[in-house]
């Protein structure tokens, strides 16, 4: 169920791992993105073809109310067409269906993890990014 | 290795271990630091760099320039672009050594400039992802500075904390030094105590030392006082104190045959008349006191000539010997006189008469008892307090007075007209022990070589001693080198108040080291009694040497001798007026036995001097002497013919 962070969490913005979210039962977009990105990890999907892309999100057709907003990207081949997975729109599209979305900046595990290690939860570097930390939380919980 | 040593190599290991492991520790945790933000500095920067290269709209040229810009600034070693497809799309890569920091620091000290990795898309279409790695020379450059500092600082710390520890150290080193050389005089036999140090476990030490010094030093004292009075015993009278009878007959015959005694002397016989007649009318205790009376003025003359003594030869006869030629007869006059006036107050009746003779030095003993009896006789003949005084001198020794005398002394010494002459000591078994080597010298020119009772009163007045001992030990080292024989000298006790003397010894010692070892080198026991510390002095210098030190003639004195465990003497002679005649006398042997037996507890050899008779010799090694020397003592078979 999608709640903003402020009601969830009394913060701005939080960033949960997958067994907070579930324990809480609701969470906000990244909340949703992080959780189906650790979910499909999980399910063996190589982590280059995943990406969690900032989008700039219009609701309710052109004109309508921009949200800054994060959605899920897969990628069958690199440089193909990713499909999207958001939480606004069920469905899986691919991005070319999804003219309410403009893409802003990507990220994904890759790289950022590397060379850090599981045992980086107390790298100052580590708790700069809320990215990051969630990593870490997740990697606590099993993931 | 020394205790002291071994402290400070400990002190100085701990000292470069804590230098080595401060700069270790100062240099890892900044080489961490630096490699902490060096992985930070390229994460940030990749991110910040996709992020612009993100905004190119996929356009290759702009993302390149963007990408360059950012690599000429010079902080990075590498900016990589990889396409979506792993294809390395775009590279700049520069390698920059060092500036300061040496090889084997960078090699020592790796930093590992972790790539930071951020993701490049045009819209939904993923381009790939750029790659940074900052330079990591300059943190190497960093990282040495700061471990030269750091070096230098701990190294200021170190020579603090080695100051530091230099005081400390010489502060248990000096009471340790002191407890060590107690500890050594002890071992060389100088039971001395010392002050007690500020460190307990030292104080204790010393503290356990100085009472065993102590209870040392009682038991000594018990045993010297036992000895002294066996000595009482065997040489005094009763009544007077004086030696009796056998005693001073042995003091005279060894003065008049010693070695090194008087050239020429005098002797006074003095006859208490009609002692038992006196006895009956005065009563035995007012003849006690008279007879005391008579000990005391001859007494006043032997503490005022140095070499004097004095017996009670029976009931009613005293004798005096006077170490100086010439005075014999005029000394038995003011004896006379003083009785004269002194004696009526025990009773009209009571008077002495004395017979006085010169002696000479070699002179046989009866001969001068037959003498002064002979005068003595004559001196009864007449009235009461007269004196006759015979004169047996044949004094002629040298022409041309005392200043003619002295110039033969200088003249023999420089011209080397010196021999030493070997009396054998030998051991129990009849082993040579050593040669006792006293000097001779040749005053005249082809004349025979003469002994010390002909020259010492010479050289002594010439202040020449030192020469003359120099000489003897000089030619005693030679004689020593040549067949290998332990050779014994004595030292005048006059050389001993020479200043410079026991270096000279020293000096001369040390260069015949091998020589050196079997060298006996004895002073007068009454060297020992008037100056103690020279003596003891001279013990601790010659030690080093190798040469044995001891004292001769020594017995009537030995158990004042208060300090004598402190003196670190390695031998003791017993004078032959102890030793002589211990045969016939149980009382004199017991006292014998006594020294002998208190020397031992020393660790002291005790030598007999003067033994003339099997009989004497049997006693002597029954009583516990370690080696006999006189006029009976053969040189061991193997030893070569006295020369």
């Amino acid at each position: 169920m999608f709640v903003p962070d402020q009601e969830v969490w009394g913060q701005v913005d939080y960033w949960a791992s997958p067994l907070e979210m579930l324990g809480k039962g609701r969470g906000d977009c990244e909340d949703y993105v992080i959780g189906k990105y650790f979910s499909l990890l999980a399910s063996g999907v190589p982590v280059t073809s995943l990406r969690l892309v900032y989008v700039r999100a219009t609701i309710g057709g052109p004109g309508g109310e921009v949200l800054a907003h994060m959605v899920l990207a897969y990628y069958a081949s690199p440089g193909a067409e990713p499909l999207i997975l958001d939480n606004l729109i069920g469905e899986i599209r691919p991005a070319s269906r999804r003219p309410d979305l403009d893409p802003v900046f990507s990220f994904n595990g890759d790289g950022l993890w590397q060379g850090v290690g599981a045992q980086s939860v107390g790298d100052p570097v580590a708790r700069l990014s809320r990215w990051r930390e969630v990593l870490a939380k997740a990697h606590a919980e099993g993931f | 290795m020394s205790l002291i040593r071994q402290i400070w190599l400990l002190l100085l290991a701990t000292l470069l271990l804590a230098l080595v492991a401060g700069v270790t520790i100062v240099v890892r945790s900044a080489r961490d630091t630096l490699q902490t933000q060096l992985q930070l500095k390229n994460s940030d920067n990749a991110t910040a760099l996709a992020q612009v290269l993100t905004q190119q709209k996929g356009q290759r040229e702009m993302m390149e320039l963007a990408a360059a810009a950012q690599f000429d600034t010079g902080f990075y070693r590498s900016i990589r672009f990889i396409g979506a497809g792993g294809k390395p799309m775009f590279q700049r890569e520069a390698t920059v050594r060092p500036q300061d920091a040496p090889t084997w620091f960078v090699a020592l000290t790796p930093i590992e400039s972790v790539p930071g990795v951020a993701q490049v898309s045009d819209g939904w279409r993923a381009l790939g992802s750029i790659e940074v790695v900052s330079q990591s020379a300059f943190a190497h450059d960093e990282l040495w500075h700061g471990a030269l500092r750091a070096a230098e600082a701990l190294g200021v710390v170190g020579v603090i904390a080695g100051l530091l520890a230099f005081l400390g150290v010489e502060r248990i080193r000096r009471p340790l030094d002191h407890t060590v050389e107690q500890a050594a005089s002890l071992q060389r036999g100088e039971y001395m105590t010392v002050a007690e140090p500020s460190v307990p476990e030292l104080r204790r030490l010393t503290r356990a030392m100085n009472s065993m010094v102590e209870r040392l030093r009682v038991v000594f004292e018990g045993q010297a006082a036992q000895v002294e009075s066996l000595r009482r015993q065997a040489s005094c009278d009763a009544l007077t104190g004086l030696s009796n009878r056998g005693h001073f007959m042995a003091q005279l015959g060894a003065a008049l045959n010693r070695e090194d005694g008087h050239a020429a002397g005098g002797l006074i016989l003095l006859r208490v008349h009609e002692l038992a007649e006196v006895n009956r009318t005065l009563g035995r205790e007012a003849t006690d006191r008279m007879i005391r009376s008579i000990a005391q003025t001859l007494q006043v003359y032997t503490e005022r000539a140095k070499g004097a003594f004095i017996g009670r030869l029976n009931g009613a006869d005293f004798a005096l010997a006077l170490p100086q030629g010439g005075v014999a007869a005029e000394t038995a006059k003011a004896i006379v006189e003083l009785l004269r006036v002194a004696l009526p107050a025990f009773g009209a009746r009571v008077s002495v008469s004395a017979g006085a003779i010169e002696t000479r030095h070699g002179q046989e003993l009866a001969a001068a008892m037959t003498a002064v009896d002979f005068a003595l006789a004559k001196a009864e003949g007449d009235e009461p307090f007269t004196v006759v005084s015979a004169s047996t001198t044949d004094e002629v020794l040298v022409s041309g007075g005392e200043q003619g005398w002295r110039e033969q002394v200088r003249a023999a010494l420089n011209a080397r007209r010196l021999r030493l002459a070997t009396f054998p000591v030998v051991n129990a078994a009849g082993a040579l022990l050593h040669l006792e080597c006293p000097l001779r010298m040749q005053l005249a020119p082809g004349g025979p070589f003469e002994n010390a009772a002909r020259w010492l009163p010479l050289a002594l007045r010439s202040k020449l001693t030192c020469d003359v001992d120099e000489r003897a030990l000089i030619l005693a080292l030679d004689d020593i080198a040549r067949d290998g024989q332990p050779r014994g000298i004595n030292i005048s006790p006059a050389s001993l108040q020479d200043i410079s003397f026991a270096a000279r010894l020293r000096t001369i010692l040390s260069e015949s080291p091998r020589s050196a070892r079997h060298l006996w080198i004895e002073v007068d026991e009454i060297a020992a009694v008037e100056h103690f510390d020279i003596v003891r002095e001279l013990a601790r210098q010659l030690r080093p040497a190798g040469a044995r030190f001891g004292l001769e003639h020594a017995g009537e004195r030995l158990g004042r001798l208060e300090r004598l465990f402190e003196a670190g003497l390695d031998y003791v002679k017993i004078d032959a007026s102890v030793a002589h005649g211990v045969a016939l006398d149980p009382q004199r042997a017991a006292f014998v036995k006594g020294l002998a037996t208190m020397l031992h507890s020393l660790s002291l050899e005790v030598i007999a001097e003067g033994v003339s008779d099997a009989e004497d010799a049997r006693t002597l090694w029954a009583c516990g002497v370690d080696g006999i020397t006189g006029p009976w003592v053969q040189a061991p078979e193997s030893a070569p013919p006295a020369s």
